[in-house]
C-alpha cells in the first residue's frame, strides 16, 4: 500500500532527529537507515532530506562536521545538538499525543498516553 | 528536462540558487550523496546506475528552490551603519576641533578627510562583499603578495622620523594575513605546524625593519592566540597536546629573541624609562607625556578645560594633538564625558564582534574575526594609554584618528562582517573545493543510418 506523502513529510524532521539521537550520520546513511528501520516503508528522497537537514542546522538543532567515512571519502556528518535533543523530546511527546488521539478516533478505544 | 547525469542534475540545482557562494558548499554534499547512490546501484548490478541515482534524488528544481530559500546571506546592516557613523563622528570631530588651528596651518583639511571617509566606506563594503573563504583557499598567495608589498614599501616608502610611513599601516593587516596563512597548513602534520611557525617569521622581521613596535606587539600577540586556537582544534592533525607543547616552546623562544633584539638596541629600554618617569626629562623625551598629563589635569568632565598661566595655545604645546594625541585634544576641548562615551561605543563594537566570533562554526571565520578584533583592541588600548600620559606605544584610535588608518580599519571590519554574512554556509574543508560545473557542453550524438 502506498503511504500518504502528507503523513510522512509532516513527521520527517522528527524521524531524522530520532535517527541522529543514536549517533552521528551523513545524508546517504540516514536514507538507508530510515529505510531499514521502517522495513522499507519510508523511502526518503534525498532531495527532500538535504533542505530539511540544512534547515535544522540553521535553527541550531543539528550541527555538521567533515569526517572521512569508512571508504576513506570525506563525508559531512550531522550531530544532534543539546537544543536538538530537547526539541526532539517535545516533538516526540506531541507526536505520541497526536497518534494516540487518531487511534482513539479510528478505533474508538481508550488511549493511555499522558494519563 | 530529463536529467540523466549527476553533472546535469547538480547544474540544475545550482541554477536555482541565487547566492553564488552557497552553491559549491551545497553542491559538494549532493554530489557525494549521488555518487554513493550510483555506486550502490552499480554494485546491485544496474546498468544505468547513474540515471537511477539521479531519479532517486527527486526534482532538482524543487530541491534547488528549497535550498535557495535556506541559504541566503545574513545582512549585517546594523554593524555596517554603526561603523560608517562612528567613522563619520571621527571625521567631524577632527575637522571641528582643529578648525581654529588654521593660523598655524595645523587644521585638518575637511575635503581630504571627507574623501578618506568615503574611500573608507568603499573599503568597508569591499571587505563586506569579499569572499573570505576564497581568500583562505588562496592563503599562501595572499601571504606572498602581502610580503612583496611590505618589502616594496620598506624600500620605497618615505621615511618619517626614521620609520617607513606606509609599512606602518600595512603591518596592521599582518594578523589577518597570518590567519590566512595558518589556514593553509591544515592537516599537514608536523610539516604543517612547522610551516605555520615559519610563516610567522618574516612578518615580525618586517615590523622590526619598519620599525614599528606596535605592529610587532599586535602581531606576536594575535599570532600566539591563533596558534593556540589552532592547536586546540588539532588543526595540523598531530594531537592537541603535542601541538600545544610545541607551540608554547617555539613561542617562548620567539618572544625571547624578539625581546632581546628590541631591548638590545636600547631604544625600547629608553621608551620604558620615559613611560615610567616622564618627569625626568620634562623638556626632552618626556615632554609629550608631561604635557598630556598637564592638559588632562586642566580638563573638565564636560566642556573646554582651563589651563592657567600658559602663554602658548594648546595646539602648539601638545605634540601630535592632531594625530596620536588627538584623544587628549578631545578630552581638553570637549571634556572627559564625550571621551568616555566614544570609548564605550568602540568597546561595544569590539565586544559584539567578539561575541559573534565565538559562535562561528568555521575556524577560518573565527580566526579572521579574532585577528581583526585583536588588532582593533590593541590600537584602541595603546591609543587610550598614550592619551592618558603613558607614552610607550603610539597608535591612532581606530576609525577616529588618521585617514589611512581609518580606511584600513574599515576594510578589516568589513572583512569581519563578511564572515557573519556568510556564517550559515561556513565550512572548513579544503579538499571539497568548488565542484567543476562547466558553463558549456559539447554534445556529440552518433546516429546509425
Amino acid at each position: 500500500m502506498e503511504l500518504d506523502k502528507g503523513l510522512v513529510s509532516g513527521s520527517m524532521a522528527l524521524l531524522v532527529m530520532k535517527l541522529l539521537e543514536d549517533g552521528d550520520m551523513y545524508g546517504y546513511q540516514m536514507v538507508e537507515e530510515l529505510k531499514k528501520r521502517s522495513d522499507d516503508t519510508f523511502h526518503l528522497k534525498a532531495g527532500s532530506l538535504y533542505p530539511l537537514l540544512h534547515g535544522l542546522e540553521g535553527k541550531g538543532y543539528v550541527s555538521a562536521y567533515e569526517k572521512e567515512a569508512t571508504a576513506g571519502k570525506p563525508r559531512r556528518y550531522y550531530h544532534l545538538t543539546k537544543q536538538g535533543h530537547s526539541v526532539l523530546q517535545e516533538k516526540e511527546e506531541s507526536w505520541n499525543l497526536y497518534a494516540c488521539a487518531v487511534r482513539k478516533v479510528l478505533k474508538g478505544g481508550v488511549c493511555s498516553y499522558g494519563t | 528536462m530529463e536529467h540523466k547525469t549527476i553533472q546535469d542534475y547538480l547544474e540544475t540545482v545550482a541554477q536555482q540558487m541565487r547566492w553564488k557562494r552557497a552553491r559549491p558548499v551545497v553542491i559538494a554534499e549532493l554530489k557525494q550523496h549521488l555518487e554513493d547512490q550510483r555506486d550502490t546501484f552499480a554494485t546491485e548490478g544496474y546498468e544505468n546506475a547513474e540515471q537511477l541515482a539521479v531519479e532517486e534524488m527527486g526534482d532538482p528544481v524543487m530541491v534547488g528552490t528549497e535550498l535557495d530559500c535556506i541559504h541566503r546571506p545574513k545582512p549585517q546592516y546594523g554593524l555596517l551603519l554603526f561603523t560608517i557613523l562612528f567613522a563619520l563622528i571621527g571625521v567631524l570631530l577632527r575637522v571641528w576641533l582643529t578648525a581654529s588651528w588654521e593660523p598655524y596651518n595645523m587644521n585638518i583639511d575637511p575635503q581630504r578627510t571627507v574623501l578618506a571617509w568615503m574611500i573608507g566606506v568603499g573599503a568597508l563594503l569591499c571587505g563586506y562583499f569579499l569572499d573570505y573563504a576564497r581568500l583562505g583557499l588562496y592563503g599562501r598567495m595572499v601571504y606572498v603578495v602581502a610580503l612583496v608589498i611590505s618589502v616594496g614599501t620598506l624600500m620605497w616608502s618615505p621615511r618619517i622620523m626614521g620609520a617607513s610611513y606606509y609599512t606602518r599601516y600595512i603591518t596592521l593587516l599582518f594578523p589577518v594575513i597570518y590567519a590566512f596563512w595558518l589556514y593553509t597548513c591544515r592537516r599537514k602534520g608536523w610539516i604543517g605546524l612547522l610551516l605555520a611557525l615559519a610563516g610567522g617569521i618574516p612578518l615580525p622581521v618586517i615590523c622590526l625593519q619598519a620599525p614599528y613596535l606596535f605592529g610587532l606587539l599586535t602581531l606576536l600577540l594575535t599570532g600566539f592566540v591563533l596558534l593556540v586556537a589552532a592547536a586546540w582544534s588539532d588543526w595540523f592533525g598531530i594531537g592537541r597536546r603535542n601541538t600545544l607543547l610545541f607551540v608554547m616552546f617555539c613561542t617562548i623562544g620567539m618572544v625571547a629573541i624578539t625581546f632581546l633584539s628590541v631591548f638590545s638596541s636600547g631604544y625600547a629600554s629608553e621608551r620604558l624609562n620615559i613611560l615610567l618617569h616622564p618627569e625626568l626629562e620634562p623638556l626632552g623625551r618626556g615632554y609629550q607625556a608631561c604635557m598630556i598629563q598637564e592638559v588632562l589635569g586642566a580638563s573638565q568632565w564636560f566642556g573646554e578645560g582651563m589651563r592657567e598661566g600658559s602663554q602658548y595655545p594648546f595646539e602648539l604645546q601638545v605634540p601630535g594633538c592632531d594625530s596620536d594625541a588627538f584623544l587628549t585634544t578631545l578630552i581638553y576641548k570637549l571634556g572627559w564625558l564625550p571621551f568616555l562615551l566614544l570609548v564605550l561605543l568602540f568597546v561595544l563594537l569590539v565586544v559584539w564582534l567578539l561575541y559573534r566570533c565565538i559562535h562561528q562554526k568555521s575556524q577560518l571565520g573565527k580566526w579572521v574575526v579574532l585577528s581583526v578584533v585583536s588588532t582593533l583592541s590593541m590600537q584602541a588600548l595603546c591609543s587610550v594609554t598614550w592619551n592618558l600620559g603613558f607614552t610607550f606605544y603610539d597608535s591612532s584610535f581606530p576609525l577616529i584618528v588618521g585617514n589611512l588608518n581609518m580606511i584600513i580599519n574599515m576594510w578589516m571590519i568589513g572583512l569581519a562582517l563578511s564572515v557573519f554574512r556568510a556564517e550559515n554556509i561556513a565550512r572548513d574543508d579544503l579538499r571539497n573545493k568548488i565542484p567543476s560545473l562547466p558553463r558549456y557542453h559539447i554534445k556529440i550524438e552518433l546516429q546509425k543510418y
